[in-house]
């Protein structure tokens, strides 16, 4: 008992002269509400950095979207949307042909 | 805006011949285009007004021949093939212009037709390119072949290199055949190219850039 005792008051002392290190290790608070929608887009004929740029440019003009990111590896655009905006299957599709290339799928995730 | 346009101003000004890589950029978007070899150079500037279509000021100088021509260039993307890890590619593009083909000012209508394909993945590319052009001095035909690897596979942002092979073919030059190794590096929105032509101990250096 007497080492329990002293094993609680050795952490509390260490999370009293460490208090960030405490903090740090507390999982972030997240806002549903604050995040946006990402969009995953799996695309056909991404095969260089020149369509890369090709897709960040037009997506970018999008109000809604607040980033996007092109993997070249995995042939995907990762776009991340604003909060409460929303961008439809057509309109995306339509997006990745008017950059040049097909779009072959889609997955979203809420933020 | 304005940068735009001082920009394009400075290159026109630098005035520095084939980079056949994305001759239409994506709708909205601006790429120059400049090319030099050891016979001349050329600058091409143009707009995008779809991923279909390109117009653009185009000007050549060939130091070899004393010829020069400027005009306007339009490119047409026929037909692009996306696939899984692969594209391929199909140009054609036309030019009309003042020449001024014996070097004496004297103006002339000159011109110029031409085709492109091309056939890449992350880690090949293949291109071949046909060009009849007259400035004034006769037609004459130029057809080239493109054969690239690249030896690391980078993604968006890093840059990016193909080791390469040019084979052109000009049936009325002084060599009609020649291979010029060269290496090709693309960095976000910026290429550039270097080159030895063999047969005529020349250099070469292209470059684009989109904004």
């Amino acid at each position: 008992m007497s080492k329990l005792f002293s094993a609680l008051v050795a952490a509390s002392l260490v999370f009293a002269a460490f208090p960030s290190t405490a903090i740090a290790e507390k999982p972030p608070v997240t806002n549903p509400a604050a995040a946006g929608e990402t969009v995953t887009a799996k695309v056909n004929g991404m095969v260089c950095d020149f369509c890369a740029q090709s897709v960040k440019k037009v997506f970018k003009k999008e109000a809604a979207v607040s980033d996007v990111r092109v993997d070249l590896d995995a042939g995907t655009v990762v776009i991340s949307l604003k909060p409460g905006k929303t961008l439809g299957d057509d309109k995306i599709k339509t997006l990745i042909k008017k950059s040049g290339y097909a779009l072959t799928g889609l997955e979203r995730a809420a933020g | 805006m304005v940068s735009r346009y001082v920009c394009a101003g400075l290159v026109l000004l630098a005035l520095p011949f084939t980079a056949n890589a994305r001759p239409v950029s994506y709708p909205g978007g601006w790429t120059v285009i400049q090319t030099n070899n050891g016979d001349g150079s050329s600058l091409l500037v143009h707009y995008s007004p779809s991923v279909s279509d390109s117009i653009g000021l185009y000007t050549e100088r060939n130091w070899d021949e004393d010829v020069t021509f400027t005009g306007l260039q339009y490119t047409r993307l026929i037909n692009r093939w996306n696939g899984p890890g692969t594209q391929a590619n199909l140009y054609v593009y036309a030019g009309l212009g003042a020449a001024d083909p014996f070097g004496v000012g004297q103006a002339e209508a000159g011109g110029f037709l031409g085709l492109m394909a091309d056939w890449e993945t992350r880690r090949w590319f293949t291109g071949y390119e046909a060009r009849l052009k007259d400035f004034g001095d006769g037609p004459e035909a130029r057809q080239s072949m493109h054969l690239g690897v690249a030896p690391y596979l980078g993604d968006e942002g890093d840059l990016h290199t193909w080791i390469m092979l040019d084979v052109s073919h000009k049936p009325e030059g002084d060599v009609p055949l020649t291979f010029t190794p060269m290496l090709r590096f693309f960095k976000g929105v910026t290429m550039a190219e270097i080159g030895y032509t063999l047969e005529e101990e020349e250099f070469m250096f292209n470059w684009i850039f989109r904004f």
